[in-house]
C-alpha cells in the first residue's frame, strides 16, 4: 500500500485562513476514517502554538500535523488550496508564510513511517517536485504528481 | 565512529523532529559521528535532558531557554535551503567536543 491514497488528494480548497484549510482538508481525513475526531482540534490547536508553514525555493506550503493518539491508520493528505493562505513559519511564528499545498499527516508511530517522512521531506527539497505538485491543474494531475514524488 | 547524542526539538515532538534526525544521522555519519537521536516537544526539552551526554539541540521549532548545550536551527534541513550550513553548524559544535 503506498502512501498516497485517492481519497485524500484535495484540489482547489477554499479557505481564508489556515483554521479553514486546516478543517476543510481534515474533513477527508475525517471521512476515511483514518483519525478520531479529536483529530482536527489538536491539529489547529498545535498550528497556533507551533506553527507548521515552510518557506521552500519557490512557494510556501505548512504540514499540519498531529501524531499517535488522535490516529486511526497513518495517512498523509496532499491538497492544493485555491489560493494561498497565510500560515507562521515552522521556524519563526513571527514570519509568516503564503502556503498554495498543504501536506496534512495523521502519523501513528513516526518510526514506522520514516519512509513517508522521508518522502515528504524529499518533496520539499527537490524543485521539480514541487514545480509539478504547484503546477498540478486538476484533481488527477495533482494525483499524479503526489503519487510520482511520495509513492 | 564517534558516538554523539542530539535532541531534536520539534512542536510535536516526533514528524519534524524525525524527519530532521533521520536526516542528520545520515549526513553527520558520512562526516565520522553515528548520532544517537532522541526526539522532544519544546515543552519535554527540560526531562529529556536530564538523561545527559546530550552534545547538541537541533531545533526545528524555537528553543528559546539556554540548557548550556549548544544549540543549532536545523529548519533549514526541512526545505533543503541551508542544509549545508545546519550540518556545518552541527560539525563546528561536535568537532570542538
Amino acid at each position: 500500500m503506498g502512501n498516497i491514497r485517492e481519497d485524500l488528494i484535495v484540489f482547489g480548497v477554499k479557505a481564508e485562513n489556515a483554521e479553514e484549510a486546516i478543517r476543510a482538508v481534515g474533513a477527508n481525513l475525517i471521512k476515511g476514517g483514518y483519525v478520531k475526531d479529536s483529530y482536527l482540534p489538536a491539529v489547529i490547536e498545535r498550528e497556533a502554538e507551533y506553527p507548521t508553514g515552510l518557506q521552500l525555493r519557490t512557494i510556501g506550503v505548512a504540514m499540519p500535523h498531529t501524531a499517535g493518539v488522535h490516529v486511526n491508520m497513518p495517512a498523509i493528505c496532499v491538497a492544493k488550496l485555491e489560493k494561498p493562505v497565510e500560515f507562521g513559519h515552522m521556524g519563526d511564528p513571527d514570519t509568516k508564510v503564503q502556503a498554495e499545498l498543504l501536506f496534512m499527516m495523521a502519523i501513528k508511530n513516526p518510526d514506522e513511517q520514516l519512509d513517508m517522512l522521508k518522502k515528504v521531506m524529499s518533496v520539499f527539497t527537490n524543485d521539480e517536485a514541487v514545480e509539478k505538485l504547484s503546477a498540478a491543474a486538476s484533481q488527477d494531475a495533482l494525483y499524479e504528481a503526489a503519487k510520482a514524488y511520495i509513492g | 565512529m564517534k558516538n554523539v547524542k542530539i535532541l531534536c526539538v520539534c512542536g510535536s515532538g516526533t514528524v519534524s523532529s524525525a524527519m530532521v534526525a533521520n536526516k542528520l544521522k545520515e549526513k553527520l555519519a558520512k562526516h565520522g559521528y553515528s548520532v544517537n537521536a532522541v526526539e522532544a516537544s519544546p515543552t519535554s526539552v527540560e526531562s529529556s535532558l536530564s538523561a545527559g551526554g546530550f552534545s547538541l539541540i537541533a531545533c526545528v521549532s524555537p528553543v528559546y531557554k539556554d540548557y548550556g548545550i549548544p544549540k543549532v536551527n536545523a529548519v533549514g534541513m526541512l526545505t533543503g535551503l541551508a542544509e549545508k550550513q545546519v550540518i556545518d553548524d552541527c560539525l563546528k559544535i561536535l568537532d570542538a567536543q
